[in-house]
């Protein structure tokens, strides 16, 4: 059987509604050292990757891996039921065609159980190869989720251009165009305000600014957003989620040269 | 087997088999009774008006089609092709009759079975897709066994026909309905020719046999056996030689000659183009102006639907550079946990019904 109790239900609640825009329904991966997920939107273009380490969780057992197919919908409305402040405890049993929520007030005088029944979902896996990215940059997850915001009033696609000590987001629309550049700004007094860019060689690549808005609802997990580059390659978005895990996301670029085209 | 939007093959290079669509256009495009679509001099434009408007609606998607065209028939072929003309004269007749005697449905019945596709019609689409800006491929022989070629090379990502015998010519992936009109509103359906092997539980050669069991373009039907039965028979027999060898010919009449043999060569090793002797694929803007001179002034085209179609074209432009993830991420080997699916209650997939499939039928 697996079982996974989580102290800060608020965590799961905010994982669920990162992701549940971007992708319908998704098979969560259970087994002994932890719980993941990884799913592509239906166009092909981004991928979601979920991981929470077990020993993130105040309790977690996992006899057998199991795979658990479940619409993010459906997901998001069950654990909207749950307070910020809950416990929720996760429960299915080998071979269950359902999995338990169960969530519980911080004084223990509010329990609420909510069974949510698991699909068949035939999804593919994509082997991400761990390579070493050409930049990275981390910086704070509000100003990231800020840019390109803000760039998506002007334009559809930004191009983001890391050089050693600033990266610049650019995008060109019908009104007119807009630039947003951060420096490298190491503040140790207010560690959450910092932006780190880390640089083997400089880079520039453009991208769907609609995908980018989606990852960003990924802000309230963690103080920074990494991002990594590299020429060519999908971009990669991360999130740490401090002791517990991380969300990533990764976003295909656009191609400007058309006979560069991989199939 | 499995259902897939539309949009969802944007960036991808899709081969089409031009010939059969071609046909298939002018079976079915503006059609009423014996009456097609004709410019003003009368000469049929159904062909010219589903290409072209299928055409743009894959570009508008971000897709990019290749056309390849039949070459020469196998000689295998000539008994079928002869069999098929045969049949058109009897349908000419049969129209003609029916046109003073029968019913409306009768009329368009026999009118259907008259299309044939001539050398112009072929010349014209191709002058067509050129303006569009699309590649177009000459296939030595059958044009499905170079689409599986490009297939497996990896030079497409899967190849868009209704006829099923592309999957005899082990094509990798298979969508159907891609080219279908919009209006029959069908959902794009994909077959991978390595799941399929796998449902039916037969081996590459075992399904070549199966395939002619059923009856292919190179030989004749067998009487009394449809595709169930025949998948029973080669499951039970191994292969087509010791099928025949333990049919009962009071029960079932083998035609003759039967040629299996020498089919089941042509879809093992067909006639392909050489890698080396396959020309580049590029993808160019439409020509608009050369497509107003062709479509409009020539086949009495509606000027404002082709321009408001190559906007579109022009204006999905950005759909087709948006890379796909799964062109940088190869599918996992080794999965992070090889955990079985909750309920692996079996599902049952029925098993392709080989040629009954066939959609749009027989072509040429």
């Amino acid at each position: 059987m697996f079982e996974a109790r989580l102290a800060q239900g608020a965590l799961l609640k905010k994982v669920v509604e990162a992701i549940k825009d971007l992708i319908e329904d998704a098979n969560f991966d259970c087994n002994s050292s932890g719980f993941s997920l990884q799913a592509m939107d239906s166009s092909h273009v981004s991928l979601v990757a979920l991981s929470l380490r077990a020993d993130g969780f105040e309790h977690y057992r996992c006899d057998r891996n199991v795979s658990m197919g479940m619409k993010l919908a459906s997901l998001s409305k069950i654990l909207k039921c749950a307070n910020g402040d809950d416990a929720i405890t996760m429960k299915s049993e080998d071979n269950g065609d359902t999995i338990t929520f169960m969530f519980e007030s911080p004084e223990q005088e509010r329990l609420s159980e909510f069974d949510l029944k698991l699909m068949d979902i035939d999804s593919e896996h994509l082997g991400i190869p761990d390579n070493e990215y050409d930049a990275t940059v981390k910086l704070p997850a509000a100003e990231f989720q800020r840019i390109v915001k803000d760039l998506s009033t002007i334009g559809d696609t930004v191009e983001i251009s890391v050089t050693k000590d600033a990266v610049k987001f650019g995008t060109t629309g019908d009104i007119g165009n807009a630039n947003i550049m951060c420096r490298q700004n190491k503040a140790a007094d207010k560690p959450d305000e910092s932006t780190e860019i880390d640089i083997n060689e400089a880079v520039s690549l453009t991208f769907a600014l609609r995908y980018l808005n989606s990852f960003a609802k990924a802000t309230p997990l963690s103080t920074h957003a990494v991002l990594k580059l590299s020429k060519e390659l999908p971009i990669l978005v991360e999130y740490h989620i401090p002791e517990v895990g991380r969300l990533a996301f990764y976003l295909a670029p656009k191609i400007e040269d058309e006979d560069s085209m991989r199939d | 087997m499995k259902e897939q939007k539309f949009e969802n093959y944007f960036g991808r290079k899709i081969a089409v088999d031009a010939s059969m669509h071609i046909y298939a256009f002018m079976v079915v495009v503006g059609r009423t009774g014996d009456q097609t679509l004709t410019d003003e001099a009368g000469n049929v434009t159904s062909h010219l008006q589903g290409m072209f408007f299928r055409t743009v609606k894959m570009l508008e998607s971000g897709m990019k089609p290749v056309f390849v065209f039949d070459g020469k028939a196998p000689t295998l072929k000539s008994d079928e092709l002869a069999k098929r003309y045969s049949k058109r004269q009897t349908a000419t007749t049969d129209l003609e009759t029916a046109k003073e005697t029968g019913t409306k449905e009768d009329v368009e019945k026999y009118s259907k079975r008259t299309v044939r596709v001539t050398r112009e019609h072929n010349a014209e689409c191709r002058r067509l897709l050129q303006l569009l800006g699309v590649p177009i491929i000459d296939a030595p022989s059958e044009a499905e066994a170079q689409c599986a070629s490009l297939c497996s090379q990896g030079l497409v990502y899967g190849i868009a026909t209704e006829d099923m015998d592309a999957l005899t010519f082990a094509t990798p992936r298979l969508i159907r309905h891609l080219m279908s009109p919009a209006a029959a509103n069908k959902p794009v359906t994909e077959f991978e020719y390595d799941q399929v092997l796998a449902e039916l539980d037969l081996t590459a050669d075992q399904f070549v046999d199966l395939c002619i069991l059923c009856g292919c373009d190179y030989t004749e039907k067998i009487g009394n056996i449809g595709p169930f039965r025949a998948l029973q028979l080669i499951k039970k027999h191994g292969s087509l030689e010791a099928t025949l060898a333990a049919l009962d010919p009071e029960k079932y009449n083998i035609p003759e000659p039967f040629p299996y043999k020498e089919a089941k060569e042509l879809f093992l090793n067909p006639e392909v183009l050489k890698p080396e002797n396959i020309p580049p694929m590029k993808w160019t803007s439409p020509d608009l102006d050369g497509l107003l001179e062709f479509l409009v002034k020539e086949k009495s085209f509606n000027e404002e639907r082709v321009r408001s179609a190559i906007q579109r074209v022009t204006a999905a432009k950005s759909k087709s550079n948006q890379g796909r993830l799964d062109s940088f991420f190869g599918p996992s080997k080794t999965p992070p946990s090889q955990a079985p699916k909750r309920k692996e209650a079996g599902k049952v997939v029925p098993p392709p019904k080989k040629g009954k499939l066939g959609g749009f039928g027989k072509k040429k």
